[in-house]
């Protein structure tokens, strides 16, 4: 008899085997659905490999969609390995630009890395504050995070609808659309570091690499990485030794609401340089798909957001060369987190063979 | 005498560790039969393995001579296994009548509610259960609520039924109680395996095996042997009990406790007006039936409980709108009763549980970072010192068996605590030699200098061990005690909340 049983340690060999089952699994049922809908998934997946990776230009715009998947799947690391269920990324993107978006009517004259950086912060404010909002919620009233964080969500996105649909922040003129800003001031736009065709590459990528690196550091190795694991550990016992949880609980609010403000702020003024909800849409729910796959460490959500900013720049050019419906990219990245989530729930079994006596 | 059921030769693994190794075992008809041995013996598997929670590696199981496979409680129960839980599942308003009824076989649409009370009530008179059918469970005590899992299960047709430590939450008069309704099921022919590491309830049954290691050690009468020679088999050596050296007198008052109130989540009283002192070189104890406000005086001391009104001073100096961090701070090491949950980060390993609490302290850190050196340092000795039994320093706890992981916490606390040890049952749920161990520590620390507040249910501890007792009684305390002027039926008397007994208040 064949049964599974918990795993004592972790296994190398294994979680490749888990991991591999995974991809072959999604892309078949990705490949399945395809052809219910019409398509040919050979010819499919042949235009994502060559948008994704088969130029210089297409590997910048997979890095460029992988940026704020990053940030915003770093964001959530933090939150999620306190056990705290931040899940208003989407709307702490849209304060993070919009705050980036405001504070760009005041710097104009600045030069050129002081705005950067300027602009970085007030998103990073603008997406912090909004996530403290919701922790205070949950210390001040016990309102749980999760429905708060949803809630804020459409606050956001309706204030965001109101200043662009015929509110101050609206495009004027003869030409322009509605649901959009003005042009940023072109001297704000933030540096790219690479360009090859229509691929382009923006200062913001190195901030996610940066904030890679500073998610490791703070987890791992520091007091406070040590509270945001305790805490989602145990946090009973971490009141009773002298840690003031509630502030704890404000801090990761406030580093996850921040990570995603950075992403929301990097694709305004690096990517789209208009204010555009259609723009924003969708990062903070992909980015939280991204920390989970990524197994809520900061190496696995970067090797995560590059296979999904990958995903997403590779879907471009896949639905113009095979005609594949954009809403069927969505479902294919819901296959992907599906399989990968029960890959990384068998890399804690194992699988024994019993003897049965009779 | 037939055996009722027989095990043979039974081994359950779990990963690499085996924790039933070759067990045999035979249960006579109408006998109390008792599973003794040390935490992680392979008691508790064992009897897991006979009521069908767990399936056996290998091995095999009669019942009434026949060979079974149980692969569910439901498959033992049907073939008369029963099992009581040491956390009990009743619904609280419910009747006792409806609890016990509730979910059996022959349960239709309606609940033939007269035919199972005349049936119920046989069952109580069969075995000396004094108990009103038509209460609701939240009006019971602790005791009652126990016979109502024992009423379920004979209801069910259970003619085996294993008691999992069955006293741990009863007071003495309520552990003499069961006893005698444990006779009377004897009487009628049942079976009952009782699983326990009190010498005082082993000696009441009629067989006992001793376990260690997961193997079997020895099947004895009891009426044959000792305590002592069953503790000496348990443990596989002697265990000498530590007792309070009167040598050493307490000294200068170190905590002191002043009219202290708190209330519950719905407002209840849940401590009130309670007032004792700790002096240095002191141990006084806490004595009571769990529930009654011991572990809030423990949150209300660790700065996590709310002050109503009164409150305590450390050293002389009060402490007013105490916080954790504050009262960790001044010196004071705290012993939580549930290690894992208010003790121990269950995820993490040994070497970052040990700085638990002292994670932002220069002595542990490099600025911002936690100076991972000095933690494996820490934990490389600590270890060592305490004889923790763990494969690494970073295995996580929840990994560690209890003994194993409140070794962890006492390593922490006497680390850092400097003169006031709260300890709150700081030995339930660890065997003879683990609580020796315990309190060897803290008696090292009396002799130290330290005051010590130790809440326990273990009385004959208590009575060897402290300077002083109180005794909490709903959230008040009924009086203060010497034990050498105290006998284990007063004290008894007290915790079910009768001054009466008390002869002399000495405060």
């Amino acid at each position: 008899m064949i049964s599974f049983q918990r795993r004592s340690g972790s296994s190398l060999g294994w979680n490749v085997v888990c991991y591999s089952a995974a991809i072959s699994g999604a892309l078949l049922a990705s490949a399945v659905l395809l052809r219910l809908s019409g398509g040919d998934p050979a010819r499919a997946f042949t235009a994502l490999i060559v948008g994704a990776f088969g130029s210089q230009g297409a590997l910048l715009g997979s890095l460029a969609k992988a940026t704020p998947l990053l940030l915003v799947g770093l964001g959530t690391v933090f939150a999620f390995r306190a056990k705290i269920w931040n899940i208003g990324q989407e709307g702490q993107v849209f304060a993070g630009a919009m705050a980036a978006y405001w504070v760009s009517f005041w710097i104009a004259p600045l030069p050129g890395w002081l705005a950067v950086c300027t602009l970085a912060l007030a998103g990073m404010a603008g997406g912090g504050v909004l996530g403290l909002l919701a922790g205070a919620l949950k210390t001040r009233f016990g309102t749980s995070e999760i429905i708060s964080t949803v809630m804020l969500n459409y606050v956001v996105m309706y204030l965001l609808a109101y200043l662009l649909d015929g509110g101050p922040w609206m495009a004027t003129g003869v030409t322009v659309s509605y649901h959009q800003s003005p042009p940023i001031d072109p001297s704000l736009e933030w540096p790219i570091l690479l360009a090859v065709g229509a691929g382009k590459l923006h200062v913001g990528f190195l901030f996610a690499l940066a904030a890679s690196a500073f998610a490791a550091v703070l987890l791992d190795k520091t007091s406070l990485g040590y509270e945001i694991r305790a805490f989602g550990s145990n946090p009973t016992a971490l009141t009773f030794r002298g840690t003031n949880v509630r502030r704890l609980l404000l801090t990761v609010m406030l580093m996850s609401g921040a990570l995603a403000g950075l992403a929301g702020a990097g694709e305004l003024f690096g990517v789209s340089h208009r204010l555009r909800a259609e723009t924003l849409l969708g990062i903070g729910s992909s980015g939280i798909v991204v920390a989970m796959v990524g197994g809520l460490r900061p190496s696995g959500v970067m090797i995560a957001a590059l296979f999904f900013g990958a995903l997403e720049s590779g879907t471009i050019y896949m639905r113009l060369k095979s005609g594949t419906p954009a809403g069927l990219v969505s479902a294919m990245e819901g296959l992907v987190l599906l399989f990968f989530l029960s890959a990384a729930v068998a890399t804690r079994l194992q699988i024994v063979r019993r003897e049965v006596h009779a | 005498m037939e055996d009722l059921l027989n095990v043979q030769n039974l081994t359950k693994r779990f990963g690499s560790v085996i924790a039933n190794d070759g067990v045999n075992l035979d249960i006579r008809k109408g006998e109390i039969h008792c599973l003794f041995g040390e935490n992680g013996a392979g008691k508790s598997t064992l009897s897991s393995c006979l009521y069908g929670y767990y399936k056996a590696d290998s091995g095999e199981i009669r019942f009434k001579g026949e060979v079974v496979e149980l692969s569910s409680p439901a498959d033992a129960l049907r073939l008369g296994i029963g099992m009581v839980h040491q956390h009990f599942v009743l619904v609280s308003n419910f009747t006792v009548l409806e609890n016990i009824i509730v979910g059996s076989a022959d349960v239709g649409l309606l609940l033939r509610k007269a035919d199972a009370r005349r049936r119920v009530l046989g069952l109580c008179r069969d075995c000396g259960i004094d108990i009103d059918l038509d209460r609701e469970i939240w009006q019971l005590s602790v005791g009652e609520q126990q016979w109502v899992e024992i009423l379920k299960a004979l209801y069910f047709g259970a003619e085996l039924l294993i008691l999992d430590e069955p006293t741990a939450v009863l007071t003495p008069q309520q552990s003499d109680q069961l006893f005698v309704i444990l006779d009377g099921m004897r009487k009628r022919g049942l079976s009952i395996v009782l699983i326990s590491h009190k010498l005082r309830e082993v000696m009441q049954s009629d067989r006992v095996t001793i376990l260690r290691k997961g193997k079997v050690v020895a099947t004895v009468d009891t009426a044959n042997t000792t305590a002592e020679a069953i503790t000496a088999l348990m443990v596989g050596h002697k265990v000498t009990k530590n007792v309070r050296d009167n040598s050493v007198t307490p000294a200068g008052e170190i905590l002191s406790v002043e009219k202290v109130s708190a209330v519950g989540e719905w407002g209840e009283d849940v401590l009130k007006d309670v007032t004792f002192t700790v002096a240095a070189n002191e141990v006084l104890g806490l004595a009571g039936v769990a529930g009654n406000g011991q572990k809030e005086l423990f949150e209300v001391l660790m700065g996590v409980r709310a002050l109503q009104s009164g409150g305590f001073s450390l050293e002389g100096s009060p402490v007013t709108a105490p916080t954790s961090r504050q009262i960790l701070d001044s010196g004071v090491g705290f012993i939580p009763d549930d290690r894992f949950l208010e003790g121990l980060i269950p995820e993490f390993g040994t070497a970052e549980n040990l700085v638990l609490g002292w994670q932002r302290s220069p002595e542990y850190c490099r600025g911002p970072f936690l100076d991972r050196r000095k933690l494996a340092e820490l934990a490389r000795r600590k270890i060592d010192e305490y004889k923790v039994a763990t494969a690494s320093a970073d295995l996580p706890v929840e990994r560690l068996s209890g003994g194993n992981a409140q070794r962890v916490i006492l390593a922490r606390e006497f680390q850092h605590a400097r003169r006031l040890l709260l300890a709150n049952q700081p030995t339930r749920g660890l065997d003879v030699a683990a609580s020796e161990f315990v309190y060897e520590k803290i008696l090292e620390k009396r002799a130290a200098g330290f005051a010590i507040l130790l809440a326990s249910e273990e009385l004959e501890d208590l009575l060897r061990l402290c300077d002083r007792i109180a005794v909490m009684f709903k959230g008040r305390i009924m009086g203060i005690v010497r034990p050498e002027e105290t006998s284990l039926l007063e004290l008894g008397m007290m915790m079910a909340g009768d001054a009466s007994q008390l002869t002399q208040g000495i405060q």
